[in-house]
């Protein structure tokens, strides 16, 4: 997969690259908005990360840019502006998804798969893990062939385990995923121990290997060993 | 005890009118019956200088009979002894009015053929008092007139003088510092409301401009700082993929990461309140409660396991309110937040709304909060609590810019928030 992050903030860039890296992901990166066209111009890419204050243009630009060009690459807003106005703009210009700065790289990538998943869909819906099977629009889960009875929180959170695999996944980063819109309201990380047990315990139950390990005083890790 | 500016005028106004009429209308009687007396006196002693002149000479004994029948006013009388020029009042029945009338009555001793006899000359004051009468309530109803008059022109003249005064207060009275409606002063021709107007402009103007700086340096700031509060979480997040740390570092690393996180959520709340104050929620629809609470019940109560919680909602009709959507949520999430967070464990809490009311109940600590700074931003009741002290300001906020209002009370070891529209 081939990405494109184009953002003016040198640390958050390396940070960011380095995470997507090791998840079979080629980025380049552009620092800003004459760079970013320059590449677009010329290549391909499955996803575009885009921030939306660089040095040289504002981020609209960009995706005004993309559509003229008929590019269809999907795109993931990244911006520390976040105004229902921004939002609206953004989706209206093209954009796929909006991610508010500060933000978890677990969050980022999960973001990105599910965009690059509904990009490439092509009437499959299966996402498969070793025994286990994610059937995404009936939002059913089959262990060895087996459905389990499992919640659609539970399936969220087993998607962004498998998809930030061998990564060590914060409390914090764990209750924002999935509490949403809402996560801002939190600060009590407990809830997210008891949906983590009771994935755990529906997977153990239909025979799974257990691949969410603990890490101590962090949080969790899909570890496929 | 205030009283409006032109009711203490007119007041005084008054006051001295309803004096000076009482204490002129007795004066003035007195003084024209005085004047009256001191006339009828000098007409007696004209009359009987007269007498004495004309008449007296070529009176004799004989005739005193005669001059009795025909003058009923001025009577030779058998000697009494009366002195010179006696002058005093006396009643006489009249036949005629079937009354006893006053009369003013001169007497003196006069000789008729070397005998002494006493002359008596009188006069009837009745008419006196009529026209007495007649001339004070004559000059009463002037001096009325006259005082009616003056008050009422000087109510006119205050209330058109004052006029601008009550305009420079009425603007005052509407301006607010978080909108955006500068009062609009009228120059006027009176100098001292010109200077009034003008220094209050000035000092709305420096406050306005105080004011309009603090919120942008606070939005500012806040914007700021989501970059490198940006960078921070996502270095975090790097850090933590390192898989050889010790026991020790595993506890620093979690500690930054739940202070990266707080951070987070401190910045989001001041970015939200400093939006909320330069007016970009103002759109207004309607919502209904009932489902906004619904939407957001699952979320609390999977919360409010942790502290075993027990949260009922009674809600009977569907309440609808106008309002921004996003605020609704906002004002309905920070007082289920407020409710689970400061509970205790196994308590409960109770979602009740009417009408006109959204009430929030809970269990917590067994005293009451203080009210004063309750819904001020950053204040806590307790320092070491979690939470960034800034949620009920939020509630307060989204409460002001619907026009709703905000309670606290405390009773029977439940705290409640009341949000009443």
């Amino acid at each position: 997969m081939k990405l494109l992050l184009i953002e003016d903030e040198q640390e958050l860039a390396r940070s960011i690259i380095s995470y997507l890296r090791g998840h079979s992901f080629v980025c380049e990166w552009a620092i800003n908005a004459k760079t970013a066209i320059d590449k677009i111009s010329i290549y391909d890419y499955d996803c575009i990360l885009l921030d939306l204050m660089l040095p040289d243009s504002n981020g609209f630009e960009i995706l005004k840019e993309l559509k003229r060009q008929n590019k269809t690459e999907g795109v993931i807003i990244i911006s520390a502006k976040e105004t229902l106005e921004t939002r609206i703009e953004g989706f209206n210009l093209g954009a796929d998804d909006y991610l508010t700065k500060p933000f978890h790289l677990s969050e980022l990538l999960v973001r990105i798969q599910a965009l690059i998943r509904r990009k490439n869909f092509k009437g499959n819906n299966l996402f498969a893990f070793n025994e286990i099977v994610i059937d995404l629009l009936s939002k059913t889960v089959k262990v060895n062939t087996k459905k389990i009875d499992i919640t659609k929180k539970e399936i969220d959170l087993l998607l962004y385990l498998i998809g930030n695999e061998n990564r060590v996944l914060s409390k914090s980063a764990i209750a924002e995923h999935l509490s949403g819109d809402m996560a801002d309201m939190l600060e009590n990380y407990d809830f997210v121990y008891a949906h983590i047990k009771n994935l755990k315990n529906k997977l153990k139950e239909a025979g799974c290997n257990d691949y969410i390990k603990t890490v101590y005083g962090l949080g969790y890790k899909w570890q496929n060993d | 005890m205030t009283k409006k500016l032109l009711h203490k005028t007119s007041r005084v106004y008054l006051l001295f009118s309803a004096v000076l009429l009482i204490v002129s209308a007795p004066l003035f009687y007195y003084i024209t019956e005085r004047l009256y007396i001191e006339e009828t006196d000098e007409t007696l002693i004209l009359h009987k200088n007269e007498f004495v002149k004309y008449s007296l000479p070529t009176l004799k004994t004989a005739d005193i009979q005669n001059w009795n029948k025909y003058n009923r006013n001025i009577k030779i009388e058998p000697f009494k002894n009366s002195g010179k020029d006696t002058i005093f009042y006396n009643s006489y029945y009249d036949a005629l009015d079937a009354e006893t009338e006053p009369y003013r009555e001169l007497n003196t001793s006069i000789l008729i053929d070397g005998n002494p006899y006493t002359y008596s000359a009188r006069i009837n004051l009745v008419e006196t008092e009529d026209l007495m009468k007649s001339i004070a309530i004559l000059f009463l109803v002037i001096i009325s007139l006259l005082l009616i008059g003056l008050f009422v022109i000087t109510k006119k003249l205050s209330i058109n003088l004052w006029k601008p005064f009550y305009e420079t207060l009425n603007q005052i009275e509407k301006f607010e510092i978080d909108k955006s409606n500068q009062p609009k002063l009228i120059e006027t021709n009176i100098e001292e409301f010109n200077r009034l107007n003008k220094s209050i402009e000035k000092l709305i103007d420096k406050n306005t401009s105080i004011y309009h700086s603090q919120r942008e340096f606070v939005e500012n700031a806040a914007h700021e700082l989501q970059t490198p509060l940006a960078v921070f979480q996502v270095k975090i997040d790097t850090l933590i993929q390192n898989s050889n740390f010790t026991e020790e570092q595993h506890k620093i690393l979690s500690s930054m990461n739940d202070s990266v996180s707080r951070l987070n959520r401190l910045n989001k709340n001041l970015l939200l309140l400093s939006k909320m104050e330069n007016e970009i929620y103002n759109e207004k629809q309607t919502i209904n409660l009932n489902e906004a609470i619904e939407k957001q019940c699952d979320f609390f109560t999977e919360q409010a396991k942790a502290k075993n919680l027990i949260i009922k909602i009674e809600m009977n009709e569907a309440v609808a309110v106008k309002s921004n959507s996003v605020l609704a949520e906002i004002l309905i999430s920070n007082l289920f937040l407020n409710a689970i967070r400061h509970n205790i464990s196994d308590g409960q809490v109770l979602v009740t709304l009417t009408n006109h009311s959204l009430i929030f109940t809970n269990t917590g600590p067994s005293q009451t909060l203080v009210i004063d700074k309750l819904f001020n931003r950053f204040s806590k009741s307790n320092p070491s609590e979690q939470g960034n002290g800034l949620g009920l300001a939020i509630i307060k906020k989204i409460a002001e810019l619907n026009n709703w209002k905000i309670s606290y009370s405390f009773a029977n070891n439940f705290h409640s928030f009341s949000v009443t529209f």
